[in-house]
């Protein structure tokens, strides 16, 4: 539900079309179909002549219906034509994709006029294609009966681009600002400290220039006058100016004790930060990392957090500061003299005014400069990957001359921004010089003795007053732009931390101990996307023990059944049971501990041969591992690296052929010793030799567990017990490689003697 | 056999002058290439560079069945089925006013008004407009819509102010 209103205000808020079917036109037409439900409907947002308008194609179980607007006359109530077709009608859907513009028809008798013609922007198309998928089923003759919602159908179908491209967290900055706040209290005495510490050094930094007018107005002049004792006022004076260097100690102290406590608790809020982000990431769902990008990951994790590391431990103060200093200094220039006050505090905020239109320029050329940037890194991402290609075709010139073109343009791009900063912070300048000079001149009349009496103290403090102006002025100008940093890496932080996990261990989950590895699939469908079924009613009986190969054409559902026997997802309908449990009420991660898995293209953590292998058993000795690996046909190659199993491998590591590291992967699924074991194409990037060396090393690995494993060379599966052949997400054929054969026109026949004539 | 299966002859000795088409008006394009009439799609090969030339017409498969490399060779009626056709395949958004660019998190919300009405999109931040080659600017949505700036040095001044960033 909580997605689904996620959905409907990102329809709301950025793409301005309804966030669902107008309620009165869904009640009238599953009026006119009998009170038949709504099951899938979608927005055709373009009419028969490419304007933009709005139309509906709603999906029953025996019904589509087309509903157009009526054109209203007086802008109010807006009717609708509907136009009913029963779904036995349908013969064929055919959808035309343009470049922005498709159109889906829906095909009667072949020399008929189309039933229904829609036409709809890209933005439409995965509703469309739900649609369409359910049309084209029961072309087929299958059914399909939607599970989810309707409405949740199409706001799923609308909003996940915009979802998976932005991290919608909340739309209100300043409650991102407060829960990000929140993070500081575990540390509120440091945070109390770090503050005070703050608060001292503006209130004292405003005592200096009030001690030199004091000074000026009752030592200095009353010396030179001769009211006061020259010994008097040399007491006084040294006071004076050992108050001035106690403060400027106390001054230094609280911004040493500001800048330290600030920093390391903003290094402490980054590090909850990073561990709770880390933590919740390994317990999200696959489906998860499936939306977003590793690399934008990573920088959520590192850039982001880092970020905000310095927003908590001197945005926050600086800003907090900044607008103290800016009240403080305003109110004690407006008592000390009300007149000059005004001179100098009217201006402030037409000056940060101006620091904010500055940002905002500059923000506007920083654009444009980031665009021209991205095209010099375009260049550099074309040509060092495919270095060779250019010199084959010797075009070493040609690049040469683009990267110097995208070169100037981003200098001079670049040029733009330092004239624009160089010309504005003195212009700045300027004007706050020209209220000095402002100061100035209603000062020195007065001074004079014309007007309302100054003495000589004041104006040297005020002049001091002046200059301490500048930088809280910069802080405010900047402030909006320090807030829109934190808040978007906020935003990018909540949004994984916001991410439930959609795989979840019931409340009480059971344990398996052992596993037994008898393995039951029962009229097991699932759709990732809720509507598309990939797996389509599977039931299958395996015992503990067996090696079942699971073949068939791409897409077939081989991965998925693998899937959602490691429960990487929850079915969608019907049961997977291990032992007899429904794997939804086991305990996931001890469940996982007996499950192995050796995959297409093992990965390899940076780390030794050793760590490799011993990866998720520590404990393991060192004589099981070479145990492990000599199983694994690894141990040769191993011995024969630079340092043995203490070399490092992995990413930045020593680099391992392909056949090296799955045997790695080999040995290290021998150490897990799991009842259940998951083979995925684990031979299908490897030379022959490699494969046979792999193929010993799997045997080794199997004998006693029950085994799936998904393989394309059908000659690697001709040991399994039995074989089951999927397509289309059924269970087309199961038996021996034998059985199978025998069977004339089968699917398995077929696609076993197309890859002998290949051979 | 319906009117539009009636066999052109002239298809199996000169196919690409032979290729004749048929609007149906109801939304369908149909091929008779010899003795078949098939309803076909299109797709224009050079959508930017050549976008009235080098046509693959695609069978319901997504197989190509023709390429009409020059409309010119096509009788009267097939050319201006195929132009009517082409309307559609080549359809993209037309921005003729720029109302507000907004940067948000991660994504840049775009409000503009195209000659088919008023939309509203979003780009990846780091999605750049796409110069076009005989000019004019392209952008790409995060749905996959296409938004086409053909003159965007003659929008009004708030709109190429806006679009200041995104020119060169």
């Amino acid at each position: 539900m909580q997605q689904t209103h996620i959905n409907r205000e990102i329809i709301g808020r950025y793409i301005g079309q309804p966030g669902q079917l107008p309620p009165a036109l869904r009640a009238r037409i599953e009026r006119d179909w009998g009170d038949e439900p709504v099951q899938l409907y979608a927005l055709a947002d373009l009419d028969a002549g490419l304007r933009l308008g709005e139309s509906w194609v709603a999906l029953g179980p025996r019904r589509v219906a087309v509903a157009r607007a009526l054109p209203d006359a007086n802008g109010s109530d807006r009717g609708w034509d509907i136009h009913s077709i029963d779904r036995e009608r349908i013969q064929a859907v055919q959808e035309s994709p343009g470049l922005s513009a498709n159109t889906l028809m829906l095909l009667g008798a072949p020399d008929d006029p189309p039933l229904a013609v829609a036409r709809y922007t890209q933005r439409q198309r995965g509703a469309f294609e739900n649609i369409r998928f359910v049309l084209d089923e029961a072309i087929v003759g299958r059914t399909v009966k939607p599970d989810a919602d309707a409405d949740q159908v199409y706001a799923d179908a609308v909003a996940r681009p915009i979802r998976d491209a932005q991290a919608l967290v909340s739309r209100h900055r300043a409650t991102v600002i407060l829960r990000l706040l929140k993070y500081l209290a575990p540390y509120r005495r440091q945070v109390n400290f770090g503050m005070g510490a703050a608060a001292i050094i503006t209130m004292v930094s405003l005592v200096p220039p009030y001690l030199a007018g004091y000074i000026i107005d009752s030592v200095v002049r009353p010396v030179q006058e001769g009211t006061l004792s020259r010994d008097a006022a040399a007491t006084i004076a040294w006071i004076a100016v050992a108050t001035m260097a106690v403060l400027y100690g106390i001054r230094q102290t609280a911004a040493h004790l500001r800048l330290k406590l600030m920093s390391v608790l903003g290094e402490l809020v980054a590090r909850d930060l990073r561990a709770e982000l880390y933590e919740h990431i390994q317990r999200l769902s696959l489906s998860f990392f499936s939306r977003k990008k590793t690399g934008s990951l990573i920088t959520r994790v590192t850039s982001d957090t880092d970020r905000l590391w310095d927003f908590v431990a001197f945005g926050v103060v600086d800003v907090s500061l900044s607008l103290i200093m800016l009240i403080g200094l305003s109110t004690v220039l407006l008592l000390m003299d009300w007149r000059l006050g005004l001179v100098m505090t009217i201006p402030v905020p037409l000056l940060c005014w101006l620091i904010y239109q500055h940002g905002e320029r500059l923000n506007r050329v920083f654009l444009r400069a980031w665009r021209k940037w991205s095209r010099v890194t375009d260049v550099l991402s074309d040509t060092i990957p495919g270095i060779k290609v250019v010199k084959a075709f010797n075009q070493e010139s040609r690049e040469i001359n683009r990267f110097g073109e995208r070169n100037e343009a981003v200098t001079d791009e670049f040029n733009r921004i330092h004239r624009m900063w160089t010309t504005f912070w003195p212009l700045l300048m300027l004007a706050v010089h020209a209220t000095t000079v402002t100061v100035w001149v209603f000062a020195m009349p007065r001074l004079l003795g014309d007007g309302a009496p100054l003495s000589a103290g004041v104006f040297v403090s005020f002049l001091l007053y002046t200059t301490m102006f500048v930088a809280p002025i910069e802080v405010i100008g900047q402030m909006a732009r320090t807030m829109n940093r934190a808040t978007s890496s906020a935003h990018r932080v909540f949004e994984v931390l916001d991410s439930e996990p959609e795989v979840r261990d019931s409340q009480k989950p059971v344990r398996l101990e052992p596993v037994r590895g008898a393995v039951s699939f029962e009229n097991v469908t699932f759709a990732y996307d809720g509507v598309r079924q990939v797996l389509r009613g599977i039931s299958f009986q395996v015992q503990p023990g067996e090696l079942i190969g699971l073949v068939g054409p791409s897409g077939g559902g081989k991965s998925t059944v693998v899937n959602l026997l490691a429960r990487f997802y929850d079915v969608t309908g019907g049961a997977v049971r291990v032992d007899g449990v429904d794997v939804r009420k086991l305990d996931s991660g001890h469940y996982r501990r007996q499950l192995g898995m050796v995959l297409q293209d093992p990965y390899l953590f940076h780390g030794t041969v050793l760590e490799n292998i011993r990866y998720g058993h520590n404990e393991a000795s060192l004589g099981a591992v070479i145990a492990a690996a000599k199983a694994a046909n690894a141990h040769d190659f191993i011995c024969k690296l630079g340092q043995g199993y203490d070399t490092v491998v992995g990413e930045r590591g020593h680099t391992l052929s392909g056949g090296e590291r799955q045997r790695v992967s080999i040995a290290r699924a021998i150490l897990h010793d799991p009842r259940i074991l998951i083979l995925d194409e684990a031979t299908s990037s490897v030379d022959t030799e490699t494969e046979r060396e792999i193929q010993v090393a799997l045997e080794r690995l199997i004998a006693g567990r029950t085994v799936f494993a998904i393989a394309h060379r059908l000659s690697t599966l001709r040991r399994a017990s039995r074989l089951f052949v999927l397509e289309q997400g059924k269970l087309a054929e199961s038996g021996t490689h034998r059985e199978l054969l025998s069977i004339p026109d089968g699917i398995y026949r077929r696609l076993y003697e197309m890859q002998l004539q290949l051979q | 056999m319906n009117t539009l299966e009636r066999a052109t002859p002239a298809y199996r000795e000169n196919p690409q002058r032979a290729i004749v088409l048929r609007n149906l008006g109801d939304g369908r394009l149909m091929a008779i290439l010899g003795e078949n009439a098939v309803a076909i799609k299109l797709r224009q090969c050079f959508p930017w560079s050549e976008p009235a030339r080098h046509i693959s017409l695609r069978d319901s498969d997504d197989k190509e069945i023709a390429l009409v490399d020059d409309p010119a060779s096509l009788d009267a009626e097939s050319r201006q089925a195929l132009e009517l056709a082409l309307a559609e395949a080549g359809f993209v958004l037309e921005v003729t006013r720029v109302t507000d660019i907004e940067e948000e998190i991660e994504i840049r919300q775009w409000t503009v008004e195209t000659r088919q009405g008023p939309r509203s999109f979003q780009t990846h931040l780091d999605d750049w407009p796409r110069v076009l080659p005989p000019g004019g600017l392209l952008i790409r949505d995060v749905g996959g819509d296409l938004y086409r700036l053909a003159e965007p040095q003659r929008l009004d001044k708030k709109s190429r102010a806006l679009l200041w960033a995104f020119v060169d």
